[in-house]
């Protein structure tokens, strides 16, 4: 087994988070790519990056993440950075969307609750050492129109964030968030254009911003960044500055 | 093993948490870890790490809700050890 540190990324299939991913495999971790549906481009990825590996487990249920984490205990012994990126949206105006869609979206909040409290169970709280980033987003800050529990669901995310980072004051171990903006990925081709166009119009900068300029981010706070704890980096091409 | 011997390793591990040395020096097992021994409840979680390193053993949460004296910590121990 290799001792360079692990990093733990979920939703690491495609997106933020395989770019995520990447840019701690290109710093030396050995990247363990989570993945819910995504097996092959896991796979693939894990094959892409050294000493890397996959990890399957649906965040919304608690006895997978169990798995996943004894299977980590077993197989990894450590893990150094967590990325909390999976997420999960429907989009509906609020009179209009079922109370099944709430539950879905909000479980990935409490799933990443879950991973963390046991990561730092097994094993930040003995390595005295530790680095948490939870990915959130522009529009739990801004609020959007028809994705009111996904908005809320990042928000609360974000929350976490600050009062964790509190919690863990002094045992070496911090927690931060990045909140993406308008970024080109699977889940925002999927917003109406017109909506695309709305937002669009309101970046300064003017374009979608890239998968590994989020990465960007979470590279510096996961190798970096020793001072900075409980803050949420907006990367957003300037729609929000916190 | 021995229930004196779990209770020295117990008290050993709860030593540099106590703020009331007096009530670790007579420790027995109706002692109260946070209200006699005035251990910092924002501790206890490195109590429960350091047991399940010490035993080799895993504490679920419900667990640690049931104990409040060192004797407690002993019982769990010993039936997890079981």
């Amino acid at each position: 087994m290799s001792d360079a540190p692990v990093a733990l990324v979920t939703g690491a299939s495609r997106g933020i988070g395989r770019a995520i991913a990447r840019a701690l495999g290109d710093e030396g971790f050995r990247v363990g790519v989570h993945y819910r549906s995504g097996k092959d481009a896991a796979c693939a990825l894990a094959k892409e990056l050294p000493n890397a590996f996959t990890l399957h487990a649906d965040i919304k249920e608690p006895a997978q993440i169990d798995a996943l984490v004894a299977e980590l205990k077993k197989n990894e012994g450590r893990v150094d950075v967590l990325v909390n990126n999976a997420g999960y949206n429907v989009n509906a105006l609020m009179p209009a969307m079922p109370l099944d869609s709430y539950d879905a979206v909000a479980a990935i909040a409490r799933g990443a609750w879950y991973l963390t409290k046991l990561v730092l169970r097994r094993f930040m709280l003995r390595q005295q050492a530790g680095r948490i980033i939870n990915i959130s987003s522009v529009v739990g800050h801004t609020g959007n129109p028809g994705q009111v529990p996904y908005t809320m669901s990042k928000a609360g995310l974000d929350a976490m964030t600050r009062s964790l980072a509190q919690e863990l004051a002094g045992r070496n171990i911090l927690v931060n968030s990045v909140a993406p903006g308008f970024i080109d990925t699977d889940m925002t081709a999927e917003l109406p254009e017109a909506m695309q166009q709305q937002i669009l119009a309101r970046v300064p900068l003017g374009r979608m911003g890239k998968p590994e300029e989020v990465a960007d981010a979470v590279r510096w706070l996961a190798t970096s960044a020793d001072y900075v704890n409980g803050s949420v980096l907006h990367v957003n091409g300037g729609i929000f500055g916190g | 093993m021995e229930t004196s011997e779990i209770q020295g390793r117990v008290l050993k591990i709860l030593t540099p948490y106590v703020k009331d040395n007096s009530a670790l020096e007579n420790a027995g097992a109706e002692t109260n870890i946070l209200e006699d021994m005035k251990v910092n409840s924002a501790r206890l979680v490195d109590v429960v790490l350091a047991f399940e390193d010490e035993f080799d053993i895993e504490i679920a949460d419900e667990d640690v809700d049931s104990v409040n004296t060192v004797g407690d910590c002993v019982t769990l121990i010993s039936e997890k050890l079981s």
